[in-house]
């Protein structure tokens, strides 16, 4: 039992992390329809900022949230006003390049100022635990990620329900074309999604960084996961990321436990098939023409 | 004229000694691995100096594989074809080093790889490839020999990375323990650079192991006793079969790797001639202290660059040499020699040490030992 319990909090702890990445990927999706190839390299340069915070200042990695947030907003909006904004238009095909290719340049540049060599924060609570009784622990870094993640979502949710803009967001999402003639703002609102969702990656990156390690290739990884997530959730919605995201956390933890390991990456890869077999379009998604 | 002519002829005849022996390294210099391949690098410096010394000169052509075994393949193809080496040393991980095993075979270039643990590399019956270091039966052997000399351990949990270094230690491992009567109850193999071993950590954990032994790369070394802190595995020892368990990074981290035993090919206290010496060296150079990868490399050159000097730069007679030759220096006795299957093996006795106040104490073999092994493993606090 303590080993079912133990596997099934570190699953939900882990999965509220990936959520994080996964709602960044799927605001992208649903306000511009673009699929960000270089969801997990962003999320690479939060780990570095994050890095470079505790390292050069001595800022908690957790406490640095609140600098590295709106930092990597702004990374996001560049990015979208600069390169993103010109492929809105375009083919499928040459949006991934161009997302492919900011992807390789960040993780490249990255490679070359900080050399590809495994980066470990090491924080005075990085290994200290909360004994939760019946041998069940849970890893104080990772509940206070997920602590943090869930008060983001809240305020996310928050943001897009009750304030103008966030609802301008997701009348974007929604029609572009009905709500431009609505008058809102949609290159506007592209900005402003982009730079949530690098923001949101961003922020993925720096909690999971004390218990992870950094290095500039770690975003393919992530990015993966991120796509598993968001079109296991339903693509372009909020709600359905979180719950993929712990779904895929708790999937992993579990077959890592009761099957192996090795495999488990298999079990999460057979699941999504399932899924998109019998509801495409995702376990929250609506299907589009 | 005749002057010329003289001049010309003593020119000649002192080449030889002025011209300088190429020989190829590849190491994993960036990526994943490059912490420990740091270690080979500035071993080789060193060697390299004191290969002018001796009046040896080298020039070595530096080639990066970056840990992936598809880049030392190409890595070795250009060293044996375009770059006419005599010899290679190198490379770092059992991965790189059997797929480029083959290829020296064909290209007929003697190949002595200083540091890789798959067993299998040596038992091809491959006539160019040599290697420095004791394989992974020895790891096994002497880490779990060392176990059952300090208490009675009856079950045995293994979590190992799922490449050729872990899985063919973990295999050679689990044969030796069956021939001990030790009972394995875990089995665990994991795919590198994973960031949450906390679920396959309480499923040990519940199993109750006495011992637990570890085959991990540097990244995962730290990660698998940070979580196993957080779930509270409290087996009699921890037993870390080298590479990730051995570095300067893994004994920093004092929370989680006081105790933890590992094993070794080389110490900075053994008393193989010079060892000491160049411990202290590397240090006073390089700032840290050396891992075992440092000596394996830098006998590994010396052995490679006296050979191919007294060769001639003939690769042929290299590997002939490299045969038929004895050494003594700071790896102790080396001669590479086919017993058991193995060709081309360096016989070597492997270390066993602790982490013992953040530094490596040597504590078997007794005639080695600087301090007195802590066994069981404390109470985590």
């Amino acid at each position: 039992m303590a080993v079912f319990l133990q596997s099934l909090i570190s699953g939900i702890l882990i999965g509220g992390v990936y959520a994080l990445i996964g709602i960044g990927l799927t605001l992208i999706f649903g306000v511009m329809r673009v699929v960000n190839f270089a969801h997990g390299d962003i999320m690479m340069v939060g780990m570095y900022l994050t890095y470079l915070l505790f390292t050069l200042m001595g800022i908690d990695p957790f406490v640095s949230v609140l600098i590295s947030f709106p930092l990597m907003f702004f990374f996001g909006g560049f990015l979208q006003k600069v390169f993103i904004n010109r492929v809105l238009n375009a083919v499928a095909q040459n949006q991934i390049l161009l997302t492919i290719g900011l992807g390789l340049i960040m993780s490249n540049t990255v490679m070359l100022i900080f050399t590809s060599d495994y980066k470990i924060l090491t924080t005075s609570y990085s290994s200290s635990t909360i004994q939760v009784g019946g041998g069940v622990s849970i890893s104080t870094p990772l509940l206070i990620s997920f602590l943090i993640t869930a008060a983001i979502t809240a305020a996310l949710g928050w943001f897009l329900l009750k304030t103008d803009t966030g609802q301008a967001i997701r009348a974007t999402a929604q029609d572009r074309d009905a709500a431009q003639l609505m008058g809102i703002n949609v290159s506007r609102m592209s900005v402003i999604a982009f730079g949530l969702g690098a923001a949101l990656a961003g922020t993925a990156g720096a909690l999971i960084s004390p218990t992870y390690y950094i290095f500039p290739q770690v975003g393919g990884t992530f990015t993966l996961k991120a796509f598993v997530i968001t079109v296991l959730g339903g693509m372009g919605s909020v709600v359905g990321a979180t719950l993929g995201g712990i779904l895929i956390g708790v999937t992993e933890s579990m077959s890592a436990v009761y099957i192996s390991s090795g495999w488990k990456d298999v079990v999460v890869f057979v699941l999504f098939l399932l899924v998109l077999l019998f509801k495409p379009s995702g376990l929250m998604g609506k299907s589009r023409t | 004229m005749r002057k010329h002519l003289l001049a010309l002829g003593a020119v000649l005849a002192l080449s030889p000694c002025l011209m300088a022996q190429k020989i190829g390294v590849i190491n994993s210099m960036s990526g994943p691995e490059a912490p420990i391949g740091e270690n080979i690098t500035n071993g080789i410096k060193l060697a390299d100096e004191d290969l002018k010394k001796k009046g040896i000169n080298l020039q070595l052509v530096w080639e990066d594989d970056t840990g992936k075994p598809q880049i030392s393949m190409s890595a070795m193809e250009k060293l044996a074809t375009r770059d006419n080496v005599v010899g290679v040393v190198g490379p770092y991980t059992s991965a790189c080093s059997n797929a480029v095993a083959k290829l020296a075979e064909k290209y007929r270039v003697p190949l002595l790889i200083p540091a890789a643990a798959k067993e299998e590399i040596t038992r091809q019956g491959l006539k160019y490839v040599f290697r420095m270091n004791a394989p992974a039966d020895k790891y096994a052997s002497s880490l779990i020999d060392a176990a059952a000399s300090l208490g009675k351990p009856k079950s045995i949990a293994f979590i190992y990375e799922n490449t050729d270094f872990g899985t063919s230690t973990t295999k050679t491992a689990k044969e030796y323990v069956a021939r001990k009567g030790i009972q394995v109850v875990a089995d665990e193999p994991y795919p590198k650079g994973a960031a949450d071993y906390r679920s396959t950590l309480a499923k040990v954990k519940s199993k109750n192991p006495d011992l637990v032994f570890m085959v991990s790369y540097v990244a995962d070394a730290i990660l698998l006793m940070r979580q196993s802190k957080e779930v509270g595995l409290q087996p009699q020892a921890f037993l870390g079969a080298g590479a990730g368990f051995t570095t300067t990074e893994f004994a920093k981290e004092r929370a989680i790797s006081e105790n933890v035993i590992s094993c070794t090919q080389w110490t900075n206290d053994v008393n193989w001639p010079g060892a000491k010496e160049f411990g202290a060296r590397y240090k006073a150079k390089f700032g840290k202290e050396p891992t075992y990868h440092a000596a394996c490399a830098y006998a590994s050159m010396m052995i490679m660059a006296e050979t191919a000097k007294n060769a001639g730069g003939d690769r042929a007679k290299t590997r002939d040499a490299l045969k038929s030759g004895k050494w003594n220096g700071v790896m102790g006795e080396v001669q590479f020699a086919d017993y058991d299957g193995f060709t081309n093996q360096n016989n070597h006795q492997m270390l066993v040490q602790q982490i013992l106040q953040g530094n490596y104490e040597t504590v078997l073999p007794a005639k080695f030992a600087t301090k007195k092994a802590v066994y069981p493993f404390p109470k985590w606090k």
